[in-house]
C-alpha cells in the first residue's frame, strides 16, 4: 500500500541513508570486482595458485586480516576468501550505524515524537526502520552481485557470496537497535554497537590464528561467514544462524521498545552534577572537553591493533620463505619480509585511521557551526580565526597523539616477542601518519571555508577515494602516474620502507596552502547553519 | 556614541533581500524594541550586528566599531541571547556560566546569583535536560550578569512562563537603570509595550516605522466607539473616518488626524456615548501587515 505510515516512514528512512548506502555500495562493487580481476592477473596459471595457497593458506597474518582460506585454486574461492574477510566488517559497519541512525537519532533529534504523535504506533514506526535496513541491505548485495557477475564469476555462485557478504548486515543492525534501546543518546549507542562489533571481530581473528581455536568461529558472526563457504563447498544452512539472531535481536529491541518512554534509554544518563570547572577557559578547552572521550576510544583501538601487529610481526617475517618473498612482492606488499617491514605495512592503516580521525574533528568543529552554538561562541569576543585555528590544532594534536600511541604500543608489542625493531625507527612511523593527514585536514578545511554544509563530506570522500586509489592501483597494477594521485601510495611505509621525504614536504605544503586559504575563507564567510 | 549605529545595512542571500538598507540607532541606556513578523529580517539583521554575516553593502557600527572588520573589540562590549538557545549539552548551568565568564572575561558573581535566583534556576542540571525555556533562561543569566554596555537579545523570551517574563522586564529595567542599552527583538507585543523605549517595525527587510510608542500612536489612527439613542447615521464620508465596524445603533471607527470632522459631523444626532481610545501597539503592528501581503504577525 503506497500510502501508508509504515512505507512513508520507510521511503524516509531509506532516504535519509542514501548516501552512505551508496558510498558503500560503490566500496563494495569496485571492492569485489578488483578481488576477482587481482587474483586472475597475479596467478593466471594453476601453478601459480597452488604456489599461493602453500604459502599463505597457513600464514597468520594474512589469517589476521581475512580469515582462514579453503580453496584458493579458483578465482571464486580466492574472492570467496578475501570478501568475508575484510568487506563484512564494512557491512556490519553500514549496518549499526543505519539502525542508530534510523532509531536513537530519530529520537535525539526530537522527530521521533511528532511521528509518534501521529496515528502511527511504535511498531510502525520500529518496523519501518527495520524494512528501510532490509531495503539498504539488498542494494549493497546488488552491488557485490554485480562486480562478482562482471568479475566473471558464475551467477549462482556469486549470489551466494554476495549473502555471504551481507550476512553481517542485518545482525550489526540488530545490534544497534539493541544499543539504541540502552543508551540515552546517539552517541554511546554508536559507541556501544562498535564496541560489539570490535568484540567480535577480535574473537574471529583469535579463532583463525591461534591454535586449536577453530571452534571460537562459531561464537561471532563473522565467523561464521567464512563458515558460509562460499565457491569452497557453500554451506547454505549456515545463513540460518545470522537469519536467526538478527530475528532475535530485533524482537529483543522491539520488546524494549513499545515499554520504554520515548526519548530515554533504558541506560539512565546522570542529567545533575556539581561543577567540574577543568577546561573551561576558551573554546579550545571547551571542544578538547568535549572530545576527550572520542580520542580516547581512537587510542584504545589504534593501540590495541598497534600491540597486535607488533607482537605477531617477528614470527609472520622469520616464517617467510624466498617463495612468499616473491609472492608479496607481486602482491605489492614486498616489504613485508622482516618484522620491520610487516610494521610498516599495518601503518598503512594506522595512516588511514589517523586521516579518518581528523575528518572526525572536522565534523566536530562544523557541528559547533552547524548547531548555531558557534554563534554563541563568536558573540563573545572570540575570533573567527582563533576559533577554527583551536580546532584545527587539537585535531593534529590528536592525530600526532595517536600516531605515537601507534608507534610505541608497536615496538613494544614487537620487543616483548624479541624482535629486532627500534624504538626510534617506529617512533618515526608515528610522525609519518601525520603529513597524510594534515594534507586531509587542510583540504577539509578549504572546503569548510567555501562550501560548509558539503565539506565533511568532502573530507571523508577525499579519504575513502585515495585509500581505495591505493588499493584498486595496486591490484590492476596501474601506471605510477595514475596511482601517484593517492598520498596512500606516495607516504614511505616506515620503517620497512624509506621515508619518502619529498612526498611529505609535498604533503605539508599543500596541506598549509589549502588550510591558511581554508581558515582565511572561513573567516569571511556568513555562517552557515544545518 | 551610539550603541548601535548602521548605515544602509543591506543583506542578500541569492536573489532574496533580507535587509533592505537600514538605519538603526540605539542610544546608551535605551531600550529598543524590534518588531517584525517571521522572515521580516530581524535574526538577520542580529547576525550582521554582531558580525556573524557579512553585509552586502551598507555598514553596522557598535560603539564605534565595524560590527565586519573588528567584531572581537565590539563584542567585548556586547552580550547576545540567540534565539535558538542551543549550548553546549554536556555541560552543566554552571559549567556554561563559568565557561561563558571566562571567554567574556569577567561576570558580575553576586549579580548572577541574583539572577539564577531570580529565573529559578538548578544550575547543577545538564543543558542537555534542560526544556527550551530554562535553556533559554540560561543565556539570559549569562548576558545580563556580563554586565555588557549592549545586549542584544533575540526574541528572548519565547519559551518562558508569565512568572519569568515579569523576572525579564525587571531584569531588562535593571539593566536599563545601569546605563546599559538593549536591542531587544520580539514577536510579544505587550512585553515591548511595557519596557521599550523605542519602537522599530520592520517588513520584508525595510524599516516600516520608527519611534517612541507616544510617537507610534500619534501617528496612528485613534479607535472610537460611538453608541446612538436611534439608529447610528452614516458616517462613511466624513474626512479622517473610516468606520471598520457597524452594529443596529453602533459605531467603530478609526480616526487619523484630528477629531474635528467627526465631532461636527455628530453634531445634531443622539449620541449616547463616546468611547474614544488610543491604538495599541498590536493595532498600530497589524495595520501595517494586514493590508499589504497578508502576513500576519504570530
Amino acid at each position: 500500500m503506497a500510502g501508508s505510515p509504515l512505507s512513508a516512514l520507510a521511503r524516509r528512512a531509506f532516504a535519509d541513508a542514501r548516501v552512505r548506502t551508496m558510498s558503500f555500495a560503490l566500496l563494495f562493487f569496485f571492492g569485489a570486482y578488483a578481488q576477482t580481476t587481482g587474483y586472475r592477473a597475479a596467478a593466471p596459471t594453476l601453478a601459480d595458485r597452488i604456489e599461493f595457497a602453500r604459502n599463505f593458506g597457513a600464514n597468520k597474518a594474512v589469517r589476521l586480516l581475512y580469515g582462514e582460506p579453503h580453496d584458493l585454486l579458483t578465482v571464486g574461492g580466492y574472492v570467496g576468501w578475501r570478501i568475508p574477510g575484510l568487506l563484512a566488517v564494512f557491512a556490519a559497519v553500514w549496518g549499526l550505524l543505519g539502525a542508530v541512525r534510523a532509531l536513537r537519532a530519530e529520537e535525539d533529534s526530537g522527530r521521533a515524537e511528532i511521528v509518534l504523535a501521529g496515528p502511527v504506533s511504535r511498531r510502525t514506526n520500529f518496523a519501518a526502520a527495520a524494512v528501510a535496513i532490509l531495503a539498504g541491505t539488498a542494494v549493497l548485495w546488488q552491488a557485490l552481485f554485480l562486480a562478482l557477475v562482471a568479475g566473471k564469476l558464475a551467477v549462482g555462485g556469486s549470489a551466494f557470496l554476495a549473502l555471504a557478504g551481507v550476512s553481517a548486515v542485518p545482525v550489526f543492525a540488530g545490534v544497534g537497535a539493541v544499543t539504541s534501546q540502552l543508551a540515552p543518546s546517539k552517541r554511546v549507542a554508536t559507541g556501544l554497537a562498535a564496541g560489539v562489533l570490535a568484540f567480535a571481530f577480535a574473537v574471529r581473528v583469535i579463532a583463525d590464528t591461534a591454535d586449536g581455536a577453530d571452534w571460537l568461529r562459531w561464537a561471532t558472526p563473522l565467523g561464521w561467514i567464512e563458515e558460509m563457504r562460499p565457491f569452497a563447498g557453500e554451506r547454505p544452512w549456515v545463513l540460518l544462524l545470522p537469519a536467526v539472531l538478527s530475528v532475535v535481536l530485533f524482537g529483543v529491541a522491539a520488546t524494549i521498545m513499545v515499554r520504554r518512554d520515548v526519548g530515554t534509554g533504558l541506560l539512565r544518563s546522570r542529567d545533575t552534577a556539581p561543577p567540574r570547572l577543568a577546561l573551561l577557559g576558551s573554546p579550545t578547552q571547551l571542544a578538547l572537553r568535549d572530545e576527550r572521550g572520542v580520542l580516547v576510544a581512537w587510542l584504545a583501538g589504534v593501540g590495541a591493533f598497534a600491540v597486535i601487529f607488533g607482537v605477531i610481526s617477528d614470527s609472520v617475517a622469520s616464517g617467510l620463505t624466498e617463495n612468499v618473498r616473491r609472492e608479496l612482492e607481486r602482491f605489492g606488499a614486498g616489504s613485508v619480509v622482516s618484522a620491520e617491514g610487516f610494521i610498516g605495512f599495518g601503518f598503512l592503516f594506522f595512516i588511514l585511521a589517523v586521516c579518518v580521525f581528523v575528518c572526525a574533528q572536522l565534523s566536530a568543529a562544523r557541528h559547533e557551526e552547524a548547531e548555531q552554538r558557534l554563534e554563541t561562541l563568536l558573540a563573545l569576543p572570540v575570533s573567527r580565526r582563533g576559533w577554527l585555528f583551536g580546532r584545527l590544532v587539537l585535531a593534529v594534536a590528536g592525530a600526532a597523539l595517536i600516531g605515537l600511541v601507534a608507534g610505541v604500543l608497536s615496538w613494544a608489542g614487537a620487543a616483548s616477542q624479541g624482535a629486532d625493531v627500534s624504538l626510534a625507527d617506529l617512533l618515526g612511523a608515528g610522525a609519518n601518519t601525520l603529513p597524510p593527514a594534515l594534507l586531509f585536514l587542510g583540504l577539509g578545511t578549504l572546503a569548510l571555508g567555501v562550501v560548509p554544509r558539503a565539506a565533511v563530506g568532502i573530507a571523508y570522500g577525499l579519504v575513502g577515494t585515495a585509500f581505495l586509489w591505493e588499493l584498486l592501483g595496486s591490484l590492476v597494477e596501474a601506471p605510477e602516474w595514475v596511482r601517484t594521485l593517492s598520498p596512500f601510495h606516495d607516504v614511505g611505509l616506515v620503517p620497512g620502507e624509506p621515508f619518502e621525504a619529498v612526498a611529505a614536504l609535498v604533503m605539508l605544503v599543500i596541506a598549509a596552502v589549502a588550510g591558511a586559504a581554508g581558515v582565511a575563507l572561513f573567516a569571511r564567510r556568513d555562517l552557515a547553519g544545518s | 556614541m551610539n550603541a548601535i549605529q548602521t548605515e544602509s545595512l543591506t543583506k542578500h542571500y541569492g536573489t532574496t533581500v533580507a535587509l533592505d538598507a537600514l538605519h538603526l540607532s540605539v542610544a546608551p541606556g535605551e531600550v529598543y524594541g524590534y518588531l517584525g513578523p517571521n522572515g521580516a529580517g530581524k535574526t538577520t539583521t542580529i547576525r550582521l550586528l554582531l558580525g556573524l554575516h557579512r553585509p552586502t553593502a551598507g555598514a553596522a557600527q557598535i560603539f564605534g566599531l565595524d560590527a565586519w572588520r573588528d567584531p572581537v573589540a565590539a563584542h567585548r562590549r556586547v552580550a547576545f541571547v540567540a534565539g535558538e538557545p542551543n549550548l553546549w549539552p554536556n555541560l552543566t548551568s554552571a559549567e556554561t556560566f563559568a565557561f561563558l565568564a571566562r571567554v567574556r572575561g569577567g561576570i558580575d558573581e553576586p549579580y548572577r546569583d541574583v539572577l539564577i535566583e531570580r529565573f529559578q534556576l538548578d544550575v547543577d542540571k545538564k543543558v542537555r535536560a534542560l526544556s527550551k525555556g530554562n535553556r533559554q533562561k540560561v543565556q539570559l543569566v549569562a548576558a545580563f550578569a556580563g554586565r555588557a554596555d549592549l545586549l542584544i537579545l533575540d526574541e528572548p523570551t519565547s519559551g518562558l512562563d508569565p512568572l519569568m517574563e515579569m523576572a525579564f522586564r525587571e531584569t531588562v529595567r535593571e539593566a536599563k537603570e545601569r546605563g546599559q542599552a538593549v536591542f531587544l527583538s520580539s514577536h510579544i507585543l505587550s512585553e515591548v509595550e511595557a519596557i521599550c523605549d523605542r519602537v522599530g517595525i520592520l517588513r520584508a527587510g525595510r524599516l516600516v516605522e520608527e519611534g517612541t510608542l507616544a510617537e507610534l500612536r500619534h501617528l496612528s489612527a485613534r479607535t472610537v466607539e460611538v453608541t446612538f439613542e436611534h439608529e447610528a447615521p452614516d458616517l462613511g464620508g466624513v474626512s479622517g473616518v473610516h468606520v471598520v465596524g457597524a452594529g443596529a445603533n453602533a459605531i467603530r471607527a478609526e480616526v487619523t488626524g484630528s477629531m474635528a470632522p467627526l465631532i461636527d459631523a455628530l453634531a445634531g444626532h443622539p449620541v449616547v456615548a463616546i468611547e474614544s481610545r488610543e491604538p495599541s501597539l498590536e493595532e498600530i503592528f497589524l495595520h501595517h501587515y494586514d493590508e499589504s501581503d497578508g502576513r500576519v504577525a504570530a
